[in-house]
């Protein structure tokens, strides 16, 4: 009897990927999981920076997607709080906000952020912006 | 949004178009809407004293847009643009009050226009944890609302026993809903 193969792998497909969101707005984290989990990645979620770095203490996610405007800590602190740790160092990060202006573009981008997405989010841009930094 | 003058009373209107958010911490302010089958939320940090209102539409009669998700995420941002205005203000996410107003039936084939903007209103804030603590929703008429910010009083009047007419889907200025999810790399 021949060894059974593994199953055929659908290259492109990240099923392996694994994202954390991190957004205070519990609709916000609804909408996001729907989309990513539809796009087929393991979730993740925090409901705000303290949170995410908590969680980021036990987990490895291969992408992180935060909203900027959070109690106890905001998206540009966690971004900044992420950057100092080694592990987490090449860790892609999108912002994800309803933000738009250049200065807070800026700010993001010093603190070590990978990409910028403008809410509402359209889910293909979305599953674009995520291909492209992850693959 | 159009600032009038200070009127007899001493209190500045401050008119909220389709589209449009409005905050403010000033007790001499009154924001005010006049509703069909749009929803207008009226938050307010009783705390801090900063209130804000929006005025949004879900989905435009005869758009063909059924796409319950998109609905939500145009929904969940035109409610995020309120609550990050008032937190900008001062306000605290945790002592937010809400009511809401509008939704007057509009049908659209089998689906009630203001029926599906007030149910999202409802389950949103359900879902965020933010208290209604007063609503006048649904009916066939025109609404006119009042709303002071810094003390979370809000009048709602029927401006008129007519049914509603189809309203034209107004979104804001930037992103709009086509554009969002616009994404630069850095």
């Amino acid at each position: 009897m021949s060894p059974s193969l593994p199953p055929p792998r659908n290259e492109g497909t990240p099923v392996q990927s694994t994202i954390m969101t991190v957004d205070d707005s519990p609709s916000m984290r609804m909408l996001l999981k729907a989309a990513l989990t539809d796009l087929g990645y393991k979730v993740l979620e925090a409901e705000d920076g303290v949170h995410a770095l908590e969680r980021l203490d036990g987990a490895e996610p291969d992408l992180l997607i935060t909203d900027i405007n959070m109690p106890r800590l905001d998206g540009f602190g966690l971004i900044e709080r992420v950057r100092e740790q080694d592990r987490l160092r090449n860790l892609p990060i999108l912002v994800l906000t309803t933000e738009s202006s250049d200065e807070k573009k800026q700010r993001a981008r010093s603190a070590g952020a990978t990409g910028w997405i403008v809410k509402p989010f359209h889910p293909d841009k979305l599953a674009a912006a995520i291909r492209r930094v992850l693959h | 949004m159009s600032a009038l003058p200070r009127a007899a009373d001493g209190l500045t209107r401050v008119t909220i178009m389709q589209g449009e958010t409005r905050v403010s911490d000033d007790p001499g302010v009154i924001l005010t809407t006049v509703l069909g089958s749009c929803i207008s939320a009226c938050l307010f940090d009783p705390v801090a004293k900063v209130g804000g209102l929006n005025h949004f539409l879900l989905a435009e009669p005869g758009s063909g847009e059924t796409d319950v998700r998109s609905l939500q995420r145009y929904g969940v941002y035109a409610m995020e643009v309120l609550i990050n205005a008032m937190m900008a203000m001062g306000a605290t996410r945790s002592n937010l009050k809400a009511r809401i107003y509008g939704g007057a039936s509009l049908r659209d084939g089998f689906r009630d226009i203001g029926a599906t903007n007030a149910l999202f209103a409802r389950r949103f804030l359900r879902d965020e944890r933010i208290a209604l603590v007063g609503e006048d929703v649904g009916g066939h008429g025109a609404r006119r609302v009042e709303f002071r910010p810094t003390l979370g009083l809000a009048r709602c009047r029927i401006a008129s026993d007519r049914p509603v007419e189809p309203p034209r889907i107004v979104r804001p200025p930037a992103p709009v809903v086509d554009a969002g999810g616009d994404v630069e790399f850095f």
